[in-house]
């Protein structure tokens, strides 16, 4: 019973998201497909800071390896397909994430997270000197989007708004859902305990750095492919994308949303990009909405959205709550 | 003297008057987080809204001594509201809580400088009496920048007066490493957290109000300020104000002397110093290294 | 055979000697409890054997192997357990969240990424057994941090247990319990480590002479006398010991809790 339940809703999700164009038209709808972008960048950095503890906040970086390889592969290597230009760009998170492990392995905590400002610092000035291959402030644009071919069954328009609509719904859509089937596994379960609890992680023998480790090259790639999605969504990757206020947005989003749930980065970025498209329709002052808006919620809401309904539920008497962090 | 040391020496005094204004800012960062474990993302945000603030008192009064006395404690006083009615609910919901909050007010005060002041460069001129060089050993030193440079040390003697020779020094210190046992004292401890964060955004704010007539004001003051600051208290290590203050002054010595030679890349080196000095020393020079 | 042994451990904190000159013999299959005054370094040894921090000096040997400096994963893997004295649980995972984590260790499924945990149903029943045998049953999807004191300890006991070690360190298992909590924990202590090696600090007098085969008595780092309960209960250094500081829980059998 429960089980048709979800399958319904699943169905109806399906559904709706197949009709979003028919029913919003092509503004809203590339209004959702940088939301689902969001979503997914967010939901990487939730897997290491809500899941696992690993203080990263300089994930623009990742997200900028995915934006750049995407687009360096499509402008470099001709007939590239588009699905390549997403692995290539989900490579190049993963690859910055695995030379950078070593030191988030050495390091946890707030110096963790200064020296990932650090690093998002250098890499953005190195985004905006090196010209010759990224472009600088002007970035990358451009490149051509490859039509999504399977050989000799079908090849559709990728440059199409509405072709391209469903395909980042399903490239995103598998992301998530890879995400979500990563906390689900064992594997996952290691993670949440070294969040809470790294030394009795390590007691009951498992490798606590190695771990930390793997899930920051999976959020990294993630990020990556978050990055070339974005690049392959707007045909254009410029170094502001790298920037430290990049890092801060998903970041921001998560917690909003309620960090170390899996829906809160998806509630959270849906929540900011509707006030933020609110905002910019009927104020001229975005930012001061943003901020108003962010120190209202964390007043009423300290952990965010799902930290509240969470609560809300406790108070009823249906679940207990958990303890802050 | 030749020309090319008087060029050594003068920049030498650009960038210990850099080195001065960015400790007094990197200082209160710094006494927030030992005394209240919170990484205030708004620091930078009240030192341009003291910036602004000099220059509407000044536009008001036309007194420049005036506004660099008001300025300041408007600015702290500011930051006491920010700390009794946002920060102080707060308390013990954890650092993510902290951090939107400090993030939210720091955008606020970035939209509000904007929405009150406008986007355009407010320039504000030094007062007549420090105007000019002074004429010694043959060089040329700008009167503004040696009064800075005093002008902080000042503001240091008495914070250090402050925290090592009267009784609430006695307590915020004791209160850095210990807040239970402070508590247990029987002292208000949220009144003393007020007083506190007053304090260190007034720092910020004396920052703010003294150099608002070497750069001019503009709403990019804060971004600017704040990366510098966090470079400080990071390469420096948490809580560590000895720390803050010889990298704030190599750090501006650095900026004065890496804008002459290498211009192009003078930001640039000031984060691979601080990328290098995070992979050898992940706590900084002088921080301890924290329990997980 | 010896399932455990130090040579000549030495442990210094920054100038002062926590551990002197130790030298620990554990027989497999016994119950050997270590007391001591506080600050005695009875906490310290097993930090040291359990590779939380590294001697100074000296050796360990688990089941015939060197291990000085190993770190704790790989002792766990070995087939050692430990508790802590100050509960260590993951406190936003629920009861049976935290016990099959110790289980899935067992069962050596670490980086097992193609399988969902809930799924993997061995696991899930061999974890609701161990939550039956500790009597947690129905606090099963509770958050640890909100679990009574008493049951809050027997899932940090039962987590050392679950790996299911050869060697087990309890440090002070009962310590904050009441007397009754004191009784089922040591019941569920016998019952649970049968014929398995148990090392256990314990200031609980009853707990130590109910439970113990053998005793070590440390004293400023240093092993004042080694044997059966009953010569240690004669042995007239420990009786020094123990009376120069009897506030500090003499040896009788006076409930300290």
């Amino acid at each position: 019973m429960k089980k048709a339940i979800k399958w319904i809703l699943w169905i109806i999700l399906g559904i709706g998201l197949i009709l979003i164009p028919k029913i919003f038209g092509i503004y809203y709808t590339n209004f959702f497909v940088s939301l689902a972008i969001m979503a997914v960048f967010s939901q990487s950095i939730n897997i290491e800071l809500g899941y696992t503890r690993i203080l990263n906040f300089g994930h623009a970086m990742f997200f900028g390896m995915g934006g750049y390889g995407a687009a360096q592969a499509l402008a470099l290597i001709p007939g590239m397909p588009i699905l390549g230009a997403v692995l290539c760009g989900m490579l190049g998170g993963g690859l910055l994430a695995l030379v950078l492990s070593p030191l988030v392995v050495r390091v946890s905590g707030m110096a963790c997270a200064m020296l990932h400002v650090a690093f998002n610092a250098l890499f953005f000035m190195l985004a905006m000197k090196l010209r010759p291959l990224t472009g600088g402030e002007d970035g990358i644009s451009g490149f051509p989007i490859p039509p999504f071919n399977i050989p000799g069954i079908i090849s559709i328009d990728m440059t199409n708004p509405l072709n391209f609509y469903y395909f980042a719904v399903a490239v995103l859509g598998i992301s998530m859902w890879l995400m979500w089937y990563f906390t689900k596994t064992p594997f996952g379960q290691i993670m949440i305990g070294i969040r809470d609890n790294p030394k009795r992680v390590n007691y009951l023998g498992f490798k606590v750095p190695e771990s930390r480790a793997l899930v920051y090259i999976v959020g990294g790639s993630f990020a990556g492919v978050s990055g070339s999605m974005y690049a392959l969504f707007q045909n254009l990757f410029s170094s502001d994308a790298t920037s430290g206020l990049n890092s801060f947005q998903p970041v921001l989003m998560t917690m909003v949303g309620g960090i170390g749930t899996f829906i809160g980065p998806i509630i959270g970025s849906a929540f900011f990009s509707v006030v933020e498209e609110l905002a910019r329709r009927y104020t001229e002052r975005v930012e001061l909405v943003m901020g108003l808006t962010l120190i209202i919620v964390i007043l009423f809401a300290p952990m965010g959205f799902m930290g509240l309904y969470r609560d809300l539920k406790a108070r009823w008497g249906k679940a207990p709550s958990l303890p802050k962090i | 003297m030749d020309p090319t040391t008087a060029m050594y020496v003068s920049q030498g005094i650009h960038g210990l008057a850099y080195g001065m204004i960015l400790f007094l800012v990197a200082s209160g960062v710094s006494l927030i987080i030992g005394m209240m474990h919170i990484f205030n993302l708004a620091h930078a945000g009240f030192f341009m809204l003291s910036a602004y603030f000099t220059y509407q008192f000044v536009a008001w009064t036309g007194n420049f001594w005036l506004a660099l006395l008001l300025a300041p404690i408007a600015t702290g006083f500011c930051g006491m509201l920010m700390e009794r009615f946002l920060l102080r609910p707060l308390r013990g919901s954890g650092v993510i809580g902290d951090l939107i909050l400090t993030v939210g007010v720091a955008l606020c005060i970035d939209a509000l400088v904007k929405v009150i002041w406008g986007t355009a460069n407010k320039p504000l001129s030094k007062p007549p009496l420090l105007q000019g060089m002074v004429h010694f050993a043959g060089l040329d030193y700008p009167y503004y920048r040696l009064f800075v440079i005093g002008l902080a040390v000042v503001v240091l003697l008495i914070m250090a007066l402050l925290l090592y020779k009267t009784r609430i020094g006695k307590i915020v210190r004791a209160a850095v490493s210990d807040n239970d046992m402070v508590n247990a004292l029987g002292i208000n401890i949220p009144l003393l957290f007020t007083f506190v964060f007053g304090v260190g955004i007034w720092l910020a704010g004396v920052a703010g109000a003294a150099i608002a007539p070497i750069l001019s004001v503009f709403p990019g003051l804060a971004l600017q300020m704040g990366m510098d600051a966090f470079i400080v208290v990071a390469v420096a290590g948490f809580g560590s104000l000895r720390g803050a203050f010889m990298v704030s002054i190599l750090f501006g010595l650095m900026n004065s002397y890496g804008v002459q030679f290498i211009s192009q890349l003078a930001p640039l080196s000031m984060f691979i110093f601080m990328a290098i000095v995070m992979i050898f020393f992940p706590h900084g020079f002088f921080g301890e290294s924290e329990e997980e | 055979m010896n399932i455990l042994e130090t040579k000549g451990l030495f442990h210094d904190y920054s100038g002062l000697e926590v551990l002197f000159d130790v030298n620990l013999q554990i027989e497999e299959g016994e119950r050997h409890a270590i007391i001591g005054p506080n600050g005695a370094g009875k906490t310290t040894l097993f930090n040291t054997i359990t590779g939380t921090c590294c001697p100074s000096r000296g050796k360990v040997f688990f089941k015939g192997k060197e291990i000085t400096g190993y770190p704790p994963y790989k002792l766990t893997r070995l087939g050692m357990g430990r508790s802590f004295q100050l509960t260590s649980t993951f406190d936003r995972l629920v009861t049976f969240q935290n016990v099959r984590l110790a289980v899935l260790s067992k069962r050596g499924i670490r980086f097992n990424l193609f399988k969902k945990v809930d799924k993997m149903t061995d696991v899930n029943l061999e974890t609701l057994e161990i939550i039956k045998r500790i009597n947690l049953d129905q606090e099963i999807l509770v958050p640890a941090s909100l679990l009574s004191y008493g049951k809050h300890r027997s899932l940090e006991i039962s987590m050392a247990l679950a790996t299911n070690p050869d060697l087990i360190l309890l440090d002070e298992p009962t310590a904050g319990m009441s007397r009754d909590e004191t009784h089922t924990a040591v019941e569920m202590i016998k019952r649970l480590t049968a014929g398995k090696t148990v090392v256990v600090i314990e200031h609980d007098m009853d707990v130590v002479f109910s439970l113990a085969d053998r005793i070590t008595v440390l004293h400023y780092g240093k092993i004042l006398a080694t044997g059966a309960p009953d010569e240690i209960r004669n042995n007239q250094a420990v009786k020094d010991a123990y009376l120069g500081e009897s506030e500090n829980g003499g040896i009788t059998t006076r409930h300290s809790a």
